[in-house]
């Protein structure tokens, strides 16, 4: 422990402060909240303990909590099968082939700076009805392909694809950008010896870029499926978790039972189901990586 | 124009927020001060000798005082706003020891400002409420302080219009004083109508959903609606179910146990309603379009017909649909025969209301019934008077308000009652489920019976 050549006390006086924020505004807020789900409150007037009820409720007699939560690991899922794979095959490419890839990851990275509010009326616009001048609609139309268009952020069925979309559109930059840095890491010597072994091209994608990318994909995936889990503000700006609760996620969910209905302790008790869902789902990922990364080893 | 504004309250809302934060600091200080009344501290005594003297001679007394007065208005291009700097500028010249400090916020998050305040008892002195069941959290937590008396003083109530002041009353006490009372009617293309070979508004839904259908033939989008923000289906749903139940105050009849959701009134409405869906009278996607989106498609010419309250009104008449007096307005016509037209869905406006725990009470009651005297004045002068919730005197011809302007007015004398919305009548979690349910309609078509039910159940469920 002694490494650093200071005392344990100046140690902790240089965390101290920290710990503090963080336990006041993270932990402080979280057991907060954990105590609001005991109770019937409007945010406003008196506050009565109601126990465990508002759990109850969540689970057994609430008909949005439980398709809102297949909504939410549906982003989760599909983030991670579908944009965390398709983030590393740009970041191969793109490390592969491309000779000043600065420009490129860049570019591909735009769409993470830009403001979610901003990407919301984008999407709307392209999404829109052929007749309000959607872009998809009437490229659809013009290749005569007219019945598959849709009302995309409307129809019930597929306003929630739509919106999933927008979100893997969006954060693919992050991703690659991560993995891309992730391979620029991976000193070429490897690479070069390899090549002597005869290991070139995606034989040495598969045994030597998978294998050392792995610490990073894992940074990737936490981060991708915590983002999903909390997803809320790009619903808010396309459908409002409509139409009738069909794009609803946990935690737009949360916000109208919250601020909308007024029911502030049964939103805290959503708000917990996300907390324990988020932290499980941190650990579980980190265990699988671990026995994944200790394979490799 | 209505970009810029969001612009605007965007970079204002950063320094809002600012603001907010020392304001709730020093407003701390101030309900300690309340709740510790009976001791003998420093503000509870100033706040004692302010109430004892009347706001005049404080004024003479040279104490400063700063009221904070949050409102809706965070607009420089809407009239209001500059009607608002003008009183308040002309309050503070008055009286030079009061300072107003304005905290101009947008409707919604206004709303969600107050409540983190109520939460923790730290209300601005002046505040926005909304009427009847949206303000009764509030009252029942104690927060707002009767205004009673001060209403009363230089004959500010009978400025009113009759009954307004009903919908902020809460056993015998009067909590809030609103800024506008709107009916809700529809406004139509003229153009577009003659177009689709229709030579007068409907008078029966019938003839409606008859005339949706031949606007529909000619390729004209009948109607226009915002139905991402729930209350606009809501609203229209509730004119027609102000139509089937004969009259109004069904919710009340609900409430009451007179009646149940599953009363042929409500399936009636129900069934009207899905008729007009059911027609095409709404643009696709209807439920991705917010307020302001809607609105637009009628504004800019692209929809036949607008079902709005009164308060479109100002924003309607300076559109490019309106050139040469192009729209006009017709009441919600009877369905199946029944139903008065001259009921409207009325909307009692935003109003102004003021906390219990206010440091300086007086002045801020004064100040309050300055600013609600000339109300009305300053609105009609900035062409604003459509849906004031008070009496207004002037030649609205002269002052140059246009024909359409004029209908709705000549409307307004019409009213022989009417009801207020779902969400102003109900609490606010069966609320969100009617909501919900009647933007599902838009969607997927229910049957009338189960929508009944499901109405029913949210309501027992949520009953307190």
């Amino acid at each position: 422990m002694n490494v650093l050549k200071v005392s344990r006390w100046t140690i902790a006086a240089f965390v101290l402060p920290c710990l503090l924020l963080y336990v006041g505004l993270v932990f402080a807020p979280i057991i907060v909240s954990f105590y609001n789900a005991t109770l019937n409150w409007n945010g406003i007037g008196v506050a009565k303990h109601v126990g465990l009820d508002n759990f109850h409720r969540m689970f057994t007699n609430d008909s949005v909590f439980w398709p809102s939560v297949r909504r939410t690991f549906m982003l989760a899922g599909f983030s991670m099968l579908v944009q965390l794979p398709l983030a590393l095959f740009v970041a191969i490419l793109i490390s592969r082939f491309v000779r000043r890839p600065n420009f490129l990851v860049s570019s591909y990275f735009m769409p993470v700076i830009l403001s979610v509010a901003v990407i919301g009326q984008l999407w709307k616009t392209i999404y829109n009805p052929a007749s309000q001048g959607g872009m998809i609609n009437q490229i659809l139309i013009k290749l005569g392909l007219g019945s598959w268009t849709h009302a995309w952020l409307s129809e019930p069925k597929v306003a929630i694809y739509a919106i999933i979309v927008i979100g893997l559109w969006q954060y693919l930059g992050y991703h690659i950008l991560i993995q891309f840095t992730g391979i620029q890491n991976i000193p070429a010597d490897i690479y070069e010896a390899a090549k002597i072994d005869g290991a070139e091209g995606f034989k040495a994608d598969r045994y030597i870029t998978l294998p050392m990318i792995v610490p990073i994909f894992k940074i990737s995936v936490v981060l991708s499926f915590i983002g999903s889990l909390q997803s809320f503000d790009l619903i808010m700006v396309t459908t409002a978790g409509g139409p009738a609760h069909a794009t609803d996620v946990l935690a737009s969910h949360m916000y109208n039972i919250s601020i909308l209905s007024q029911k502030y302790g049964y939103g805290s008790a959503i708000a917990c189901f996300l907390v324990v869902v988020c932290l499980a789902a941190t650990v579980v990922i980190n265990l699988l990586f671990n026995r994944v990364e200790k394979r490799y080893d | 124009m209505y970009t810029t504004g969001k612009k605007v309250a965007g970079t204002a809302m950063a320094g809002f927020l600012a603001v907010g934060l020392a304001a709730c600091g020093s407003s701390n200080n101030g309900n300690n001060g309340g709740d510790a009344a009976a001791s003998p501290s420093g503000s509870a005594s100033s706040a004692a000798s302010a109430s004892a003297s009347a706001p005049a001679s404080s004024a003479a007394s040279g104490e400063k005082v700063t009221i904070t007065f949050q409102n809706i208005y965070p607009d420089p291009t809407d009239p209001k706003y500059n009607m608002l700097h003008k009183i308040v500028k002309q309050y503070e010249t008055d009286h030079p020891n009061v300072h107003i400090e304005l905290d101009s916020l947008n409707t919604d998050q206004q709303k969600q400002k107050l409540k983190t305040q109520a939460a923790s008892n730290e209300v601005p002195d002046i505040t926005i409420v909304n009427p009847s069941a949206q303000m009764k959290p509030y009252v029942d937590a104690g927060l707002f302080a009767p205004l009673n008396e001060m209403v009363e003083k230089n004959g500010l109530k009978d400025t009113f219009q009759s009954g307004i002041l009903d919908y902020y009353t809460f056993d015998g006490n009067l909590y809030a004083l609103p800024d506008g009372n709107n009916i809700a009617l529809l406004y139509y293309n003229k153009a577009l109508f003659k177009q689709a070979g229709i030579d007068a508004p409907p008078t029966t839904f019938e003839d409606l959903v008859a005339d949706v259908k031949k606007l529909k033939e000619k390729g004209i989008q009948p109607m226009a609606i915002g139905e991402k923000d729930t209350w606009t289906g809501s609203f229209l749903f509730m004119n027609m179910l102000l139509r089937t139940n004969g009259g109004p105050g069904f919710l009340k009849d609900v409430v009451d146990g007179k009646k149940t959701f599953e009363d042929p009134a409500f399936t009636g409405a129900v069934d009207a309603f899905e008729q007009l869906v059911q027609a095409g009278a709404f643009q696709e996607g209807a439920t991705s379009f917010d307020y302001n989106a809607g609105e637009n498609l009628f504004k800019t010419g692209k929809a036949a017909m607008y079902f709005m309250g009164s308060w479109a009104t100002g924003g309607i008449e300076v559109s490019d649909a309106n050139k040469d007096g192009n729209v006009g307005v017709f009441k919600f016509p009877t369905v199946g025969g029944k139903g008065d037209p001259n009921q409207f869905m009325l909307a009692p406006g935003s109003a102004f209301a003021v906390s219990k725990n206010s440091k300086h009470l007086p002045e801020t009651l004064d100040f309050l019934n300055y600013f609600m005297l000339n109300y009305p004045k300053e609105a009609f002068a900035v062409k604003g008077a459509v849906g004031v919730a008070q009496k207004v005197d002037g030649d609205y011809k002269a002052a140059g308000y246009s024909d359409m302007a004029m209908e709705v007015l000549a409307m307004f004398k019409d009213v022989t009652g009417g009801d207020i919305s779902f969400d102003n009548t109900m609490n606010p979690a069966t609320s969100q489920a009617h909501l919900s349910s009647i933007q599902n309609l838009f969607v997927s078509k229910e049957d009338p019976a189960a929508v009944a039910k499901e109405h029913q159940q949210a309501y027992e469920d949520n009953k307190e």
